[in-house]
């Protein structure tokens, strides 16, 4: 049983940094009917950004592990919203009324650009984060030692994530983002600014991407070029199983990856566990196409 | 008078056609394939610079025969379908040999094609069993084989007096190759094979693994993958307060696992090799640090990239000492002739499968510093 829990555990950190990426795509659908490609690589750019800051201005060591982390996430926010917002403004505001398939071969595009530009600036060897900045200690709850980074962490996307839905659903912008996600075209009518719309949803989306990053740099350490491939194909992932579009799907869709990962790993093969993963994926839009969440799609007659 | 004249004009022709002739002096292409991209990337790069920089060299001192050498290179990306385009274009480059590459499947998939166009190919960090057992006359590695290192493995962890044994790959061909190897010898052993099982390469997250390979509580964990994934499970290993020790194959062998991992967590890491760039101690060797060092400032990574120059320097020797070119010409050269050459990474023997003959595996221990220490 003990094992079990630890397994949860394991599970809900990982699904914790898969829910905060899936939230880009499940964004930027909602409101274009687009997937990002290049979303995973935004994540990538936080890690990058997120070590180079860490390192080049030494905040660790000028004002102590919590002010620092705080000041570094909203400075690689800010930074990975500006290059969404570029990314959208180069890459998907020309092709805005050419046929859907050409605005997902330019994300291809922009994620293989990003990635190479990763590697050619970074040069393609891991880099590492250094070691011992954040505090190591354990927590013991219920009988389980968990890393009090790990329950950091989590809470950490947790907070984001909630930000984010009160955001969408309280304030007026984020009607704004709605109603441009239900009909671009009476969003227009209604004199809601539907390209200033896009280009908020390519800067929040980006920024909590990036965030994701940077808490898997400084919390595993390793970074390269290619992790973001990974790490988008499971968000992605995770934004389908919740239902892409809907925003707590995506939170909902990413913890449950992470656990049906863990768990699969744990009892039954760990080879095996993104097959199995995958399987429920399937299993769940089998039932439910639209995903678990997800709206169901209004028949047009 | 005449016949003076006569004499002087020969002469002037002569020198003429001498210096045209060097001129035209044909040149020696040799094919380097190697992952410039993609994860291995690292690797590639330095199996770039030092075949490069062993070329200038030959160049420097006269060449191969008075031919210059050119070295043709083409990017695998680490991946068996990049590799097949590549071999396909190097192919077509008129190239007397190739050296190349890495990874076990991605040369794999390139075998065929260049044994097909009748080139010669020198492996370099490809050691899964197979690639010797198809029968391809034109193909060598300069690396083990996995079964050697499957051997070495099983004396290693018997002879640290282990029992109960996991075992933990990554289903590439060659971490199972490895792992499978590992598994049988020690079980006609007579050990516990407490676990066998493989994680998933890249990933940043292993504390699912950890956690069941935990309750399985072996002696010792052997795990045969790659060193981006044993540098995470050491760190997360510790991370947890789990302090089994580790024993890593090869390919574990890059100085990015200490700092991925960290000093304290990578201590007492112990894994297998080949000598690393620093242990080789013949004076080829020694001459050839200096000059990396001096023209790169660092020294070479791994141990793989350096089998890429002996790959280099058995070619180059083959086509100096045979005056031949054609790959069959030069495979005929290298297992019977070549005895005991005297390479970068040891003395260098050929078998009729074109697998490497000789002892070259040690053991490895990471010391506190995070230096890899060779073991007696």
């Amino acid at each position: 049983m003990e094992e079990f829990f630890q397994q949860l555990t394991n599970g809900l950190a990982v699904g914790g940094i898969y829910a905060l990426i899936a939230l880009g795509y499940t964004m930027v659908y909602g409101v274009m009917k687009l997937i990002n490609f290049a979303h995973g690589d935004l994540f990538t750019i936080g890690a990058y950004l997120g070590l180079t800051l860490l390192v080049s201005f030494g905040l660790f060591d000028k004002i102590g592990p919590l002010p620092a982390v705080i000041l570094l996430a909203v400075m690689v926010m800010i930074l990975v919203a500006i290059i969404g917002a570029v990314l959208e403004r180069v890459a998907y505001k020309p092709l805005r009324h050419s046929p859907r398939l050409s605005a997902v071969v330019s994300a291809l595009g922009a994620s293989i650009f990003f990635q190479n530009a990763i590697m050619a600036i970074y040069s393609p060897k891991f880099l590492v984060y250094p070691h011992d900045i954040l505090p190591k200690a354990a927590v013991n709850i219920l009988g389980l030692d968990i890393p009090i980074m790990r329950i950091i962490l989590f809470m950490t996307s947790l907070v984001l994530m909630l930000a984010l839905y009160f955001f969408i659903q309280k304030t007026k912008i984020g009607t704004a983002i709605r109603a441009a996600a239900i009909d671009q075209g009476a969003a227009k009518l209604m004199g809601i600014n539907v390209d200033r719309v896009i280009m908020l949803v390519f800067c929040i989306g980006p920024a909590l991407g990036g965030a994701a990053g940077l808490m898997v740099g400084l919390y595993y350490g390793q970074i390269n070029f290619s992790m973001g491939w990974m790490y988008g194909l499971k968000a992605f992932t995770a934004a389908i199983l919740g239902g892409i579009g809907n925003i707590p799907g995506a939170m909902v869709g990413g913890l449950l990856l992470g656990v049906i990962e863990a768990l699969g790993a744990a009892y039954i093969s760990i080879a095996w566990k993104d097959a199995i993963a995958f399987c429920v994926l399937i299993l769940i839009l089998i039932v439910r196409p639209t995903g678990l969440l997800g709206e169901r799609v209004a028949e047009k007659v | 008078m005449k016949r003076k004249l006569f004499t002087l004009g020969f002469l002037t022709l002569a020198l003429v056609a001498l210096t045209l002739g060097s001129a035209w002096a044909k040149t020696v292409r040799i094919g380097l394939m190697c992952p410039l991209t993609g994860s291995w990337a690292s690797e590639g790069q330095d199996m770039k610079q030092i075949v490069e920089l062993l070329a200038a060299e030959t160049n420097k001192a006269g060449g191969v025969g008075g031919d210059q050498v050119e070295i043709v290179i083409e990017d695998d990306g680490g991946d068996p379908r990049q590799a097949a385009l590549a071999a396909t274009r190097l192919t077509t480059k008129e190239i007397s040999a190739v050296i190349g590459t890495y990874g076990s499947s991605v040369t794999e998939a390139s075998q065929n094609i260049y044994a097909e166009s009748g080139i010669l190919q020198v492996a370099t960090g490809s050691t899964a069993i197979r690639l010797s057992e198809k029968n391809l006359p034109l193909f060598f590695r300069t690396c083990p084989r996995d079964d050697e290192q499957g051997m070495v493995a099983a004396k290693t962890l018997s002879a640290l007096g282990f029992a109960k044994i996991a075992i933990l790959h990554d289903n590439t061909s060659y971490a199972k190759g490895l792992a499978d190897e590992a598994k049988s010898l020690l079980e006609k052993e007579g050990k516990t094979i407490a676990f066998f099982d493989a994680l998933t390469p890249g990933e940043r997250d292993y504390n699912a693994i950890l956690t069941k390979l935990k309750s399985a509580a072996p002696d010792v964990v052997f795990f045969t993958g790659y060193y981006p994934e044993a540098g995470m499970l050491l760190r997360q290993k510790m991370e947890m307060g789990w302090n089994v020790p580790m024993l890593g194959g090869d390919a574990t062998n890059n100085p990015d696992l200490v700092k991925i991992a960290g000093n304290k967590a990578a201590e007492g890491f112990m894994f297998l090799s080949p000598p690393v760039p620093a242990d080789l101690d013949t004076p080829e060797a020694k001459a050839f640090m200096d000059a990396y060092k001096a023209k790169y400032g660092t020294a070479p990574g791994s141990v793989w990239a350096v089998l890429a120059g002996d790959a280099y320097r058995v070619i180059v020797e083959a086509i100096a000492k045979s005056k031949e070119t054609s790959g069959e010409k030069l495979a005929a050269y290298l297992k019977t002739e070549l005895k005991d050459f005297s390479g970068l990474t040891g003395k260098i023997s050929f078998n009729d499968k074109g697998d490497r003959v000789g002892d070259l595996y040690r053991v490895y221990k990471v010391d506190a510093a995070g230096a890899f220490v060779l073991q007696p």
